[in-house]
């Protein structure tokens, strides 16, 4: 069974002991002070430290890296885009593109046939780079007989950088979101969430209800989860084939799977908002607790260290030396 | 044989790879005519599970299905061409909550929709709709109304509507008077008897409720842990033996029956299968 | 003593569709009332009106001296606990224990007193091994006697049991029965809508409603012979009284056997 991306995984080490609270006012901090690094070096070392970090705070490296997969074609677009893309600085490859009926066949030829063998392959990213690879050599090495059109290919310094720089800049946000996701219980998320939202009360708003509505659907997701499942069987039992279908038949699909859903869900909220109701619930008012939060050393440590690291990076970004 | 399962099998996969055994080893034939079925058990015993194979809904994991002709194995390569949606027309499954289903603005629309998604056309449609309304005992100007604002008891009719109107040539149907009171089931009940003896279509039930097992079914499927434990007469189920096994409700019939054998010497053999019979046997007996 | 009191209740959804018509009647503190009624009769209505989830169009409720009123509401929740049908619908919190502080941390109550409640009330119900569930692990029964639990823990004078079997097995049925039987017994005044003939045999009074009518109200023991009034709301007789009506109206005059029906229809 796959891992779904940052979902909960029991563990131990400080990251698991650590306050909810801490976790998120940390990351928020650690976010800040990422955005602000703008040499790649100073990237690096940032990347090496939440290795580090990880290692001993006892979370799987495997696990954050099944995380990143999914992004991996996201930031394969962004390092594409801004390698093409970017003209600034000094010129690092320059090459020349040719058009013509051999190389347009070549390449769409290659193109194709990983289309259809990319099932088979395990090493799925290794082939597409190299088919990339090998589009590049058809077009600008192989295209030169009796082109119809050339265009030129142009790698700039800056461009190379800045694609670099932004790929780190994502790995490193998405790790540091994976951490906390990895390594804090949902609901334990929510209550840390509500403590550190409360701020927004002086605007009105009202962080118990948010955090109330969030525990509530929490609850329901398994459940919304499995009646999907049986209003599926439901609808096919009277001959939808949620597998095969055109276009018109899709949206007919979903309309039937979609509208029971709905209709079940306004019952559910009638009959909960009753059922709370009844129990004493009045939205706004003052709530005791059964779960409190309870603040360690670990965390004032940990909060200290985020503002460390803030304050390191503002420090280099006003006089640079690293 | 309509449907045969030969040592089915179904193993529910779950998230912590533990899977769990939902039905073991099961062999049953039904036939497409004439047989009116109940199918019993406890919850989680493997019921839903195994009408949910019935109509290819589910393949087994083991063991072999042959439904109307059609063969499903467990090997899901050798099912690859098998078309599992026109086994649905034919064994037509109406679940348990009418809210899975409904869905569309009309009652009418509701209904035509199984027909229209096995190639019934538009007017074919609207005729079985309103045969089917009137089957299940509602009026036809339910057929404009939304099913959205009807009572638990006419949405079920509605639901079961839409599947009468595939016009399948087995009914199941599971638990379908749960949650009716008394007038509502008896009336229900009564609807799918007709079905059966008007059309001769094979009627099978999933229910709690064994006064119902006792006097409308000819045939009884006892499903335990995943195993089909008892096929057969309705009479000879609730034995002592089998009661005290399989922690079975006592309908209430038999029940009286017993005791008034026990405390008043009275003479009640023979088949007293509902009330009626009962009281005509006592009114016998007494006066 | 009248726990409740309920003069003239009347109510409509909508202008044409009246679901309660001129109720009355009382509930005694520590009386087990159930209200019977067809599909439609106006029982959840009722319940609802109860615990001040529909404003009525006429009449008033009172409870324990105090008139149900939008000042009032929140006193008398504390009175009145409802237990729903469905029990996935109720249940508020991600695990148990969750569900069951619920209702406490509404009513304000100290951790260190929900704590002993929760697990005071989930012993109630034989629930304590389940505190860490969650509800997609328990079943119907099981969920339901987190219901009650939940609302014990809050300590209520009067518990409204609204079909709260209706969508449970048999075996979950005759457990949530066990535990209302027990909850009566140590005075718990209990008020039970249903339409099982079943779960009304346990009751002290029987309150039959049609189509938003009071058709009768009076003890168990009468209600349950009274063929006409029961089938007029679409319910019926346990088997063993309908035997009896029967040989009443054949006039076979058999005291014993009339006993004996009688009491085999208490045991159910």
């Amino acid at each position: 069974m796959k891992v779904v991306i940052g979902r909960y995984v029991p563990g131990t080490g400080f990251f698991y002991t650590m306050d909810p609270r801490t976790k998120i006012i940390a990351l928020i901090i650690l976010m800040v002070a990422t955005f602000l690094i703008d040499s790649l070096m100073l990237m690096l070392i940032a990347i090496g430290l939440i290795v580090l970090l990880m290692i001993v705070g006892k979370i799987g490296i495997k696990r954050v890296y099944l995380g990143l997969r999914p992004l991996m074609f996201l930031l394969m677009f962004t390092f594409v885009f801004q390698v093409l893309f970017n003209r600034q600085g000094d010129i690092l490859l320059k090459r020349t593109v040719f058009y013509s009926p051999l190389s347009l066949l070549l390449g769409i030829g290659l193109i194709v046939m990983w289309l259809f063998t990319k099932k088979f392959t395990r090493f799925k990213l290794f082939y597409f780079v190299a088919v990339i690879a090998g589009v590049f050599y058809i077009f600008t090495e192989l295209g030169d007989l009796n082109p119809f059109a050339q265009s030129t290919l142009a790698i700039y310094e800056e461009g190379l950088f800045m694609a670099m720089f932004i790929m780190l800049r994502l790995i490193i946000i998405v790790t540091l979101s994976t951490i906390l996701t990895i390594t804090t219980k949902p609901t334990d998320l929510n209550l840390g969430l509500e403590h550190v939202l409360k701020p927004l009360k002086v605007f009105r708003i009202n962080t118990e209800d948010i955090a109330m509505i969030i525990s509530i659907s929490l609850r329901y997701i398994p459940t919304l989860l499995d009646e999907a499942n049986k209003i599926m069987l439901a609808q096919a039992s009277r001959g939808v084939d949620f597998k095969e279908g055109k276009l018109k038949d899709k949206v007919m699909q979903i309309v039937s799977l979609l509208v029971p859903m709905f209709i079940i869900s306004f019952k559910r909220s009638d009959e909960l908002a009753n059922a709370m109701e009844a129990r004493s619930f009045v939205p706004g008012a003052k709530r005791t607790r059964l779960h409190v939060l309870a603040w360690k050393t670990l965390d004032s440590v940990t909060i200290v260290v985020a503002l460390l690291a803030l304050t390191l990076s503002i420090t280099l970004r006003i006089w640079p030396w690293i | 044989m309509a449907i045969k399962f030969e040592h089915v099998s179904f193993q529910y996969k779950s998230i912590d790879n533990k899977g769990y055994l939902a039905l073991n080893e099961v062999n049953v034939a039904i036939e497409n005519k004439g047989e009116f079925i109940t199918l019993i058990g406890e919850t989680g015993s493997g019921k839903s599970t195994l009408v949910q194979h019935m109509n290819a809904l589910l393949t087994p994991t083991k063991g072999a299905m042959n439904i109307f002709g059609i063969k499903i194995s467990s090997k899901s390569k050798e099912n690859k061409n098998v078309k599992f949606n026109p086994i649905r027309k034919q064994v037509g499954l109406v679940f348990q909550f009418p809210e899975y289903q409904l869905f569309e603005e009309t009652v009418e629309k509701d209904i035509m929709f199984g027909p229209k998604n096995f190639g019934v056309n538009e007017r074919e449609a609207k005729k079985r709709a309103r045969e089917a309304i009137a089957m299940v005992g509602l009026d036809e100007s339910y057929l404009e109304r939304s099913p959205f604002n009807l009572s638990g008891g006419e949405k079920k009719r509605v639901s079961i509507a839409g599947i009468l109107a595939m016009e399948p040539d087995i009914l199941i149907l599971d638990e379908p008077t749960s949650g009716l009171d008394p007038r509502g089931r008896d009336a229900l009940l009564k609807v799918f008897y007709d079905i059966h003896t008007s059309l001769n279509k094979t009627v099978l039930i999933i229910t709690h409720d064994m006064n119902t097992v006792y006097e409308y079914a000819r045939r009884v499927l006892v499903m335990r842990e995943g195993e089909l434990v008892y096929d057969g007469d309705p009479v000879k189920l609730f034995s002592r033996t089998n009661v005290d096994n399989w922690n079975l409700d006592v309908p209430d019939i038999i029940r009286l029956k017993q005791a008034l054998e026990t405390e008043f010497k009275l003479d009640l053999s023979g088949t007293i299968r509902n009330k009626q019979a009962l009281l005509k046997r006592l009114e016998e007996l007494l006066s | 003593m009248n726990m409740i009191e309920i003069k003239n209740l009347g109510f409509s959804y909508q202008k044409d569709d009246v679901a309660l018509s001129d109720v009355s009647f009382n509930v005694q503190k520590g009386e087990w009332l159930t209200i019977l009624g067809h599909n439609g009769s106006g029982k959840s209505t009722l319940s609802k009106l109860l615990v001040g989830l529909l404003k009525p169009n006429n009449g008033s409720v009172v409870v324990d001296g105090q008139t149900l009123s939008e000042e009032t509401v929140y006193d008398i929740r504390k009175k009145i606990g409802i237990v729903f049908q469905n029990p996935d619908n109720q249940f508020v919190g991600v695990t148990v224990k969750d569900d069951i502080a619920f209702g406490l941390e509404n009513l304000q109550i100290e951790r260190d007193e929900m704590l002993k409640r929760i697990d005071e009330y989930a012993s109630r119900v034989d629930m304590t091994d389940f505190l860490e569930k969650e509800p997609q692990a328990l079943s119907g029964g099981q969920k339901q006697r987190v219901a009650i639990a939940g609302i014990l823990a809050m300590q209520t004078d009067v518990i409204i049991f609204d079909e709260s079997t209706a969508m449970l097995d048999p075996k979950g049925r005759k457990e949530i029965l066990n535990y209302i039987k027990k909850l009566n017994d140590v005075g718990v005044t209990v008020i039970m809508i249903t339409h099982d003939m079943r779960e009304a045999v346990l009751s002290d009074r029987i309150l039959v409603l049609k189509e938003g009518h009071v058709l009768k109200i009076g003890p168990t023991k009468d209600i349950l012979l009274d063929k006409e009034t029961l089938e007029s709301s679409n319910l019926e007789l346990l088997l063993p009284l309908e035997v009896m009506h029967t040989l009443e109206q054949k006039n076979i005059n058999y005291p014993k056997l009339k006993e004996f029906l009688w009491q085999l229809s208490l045991n159910t």
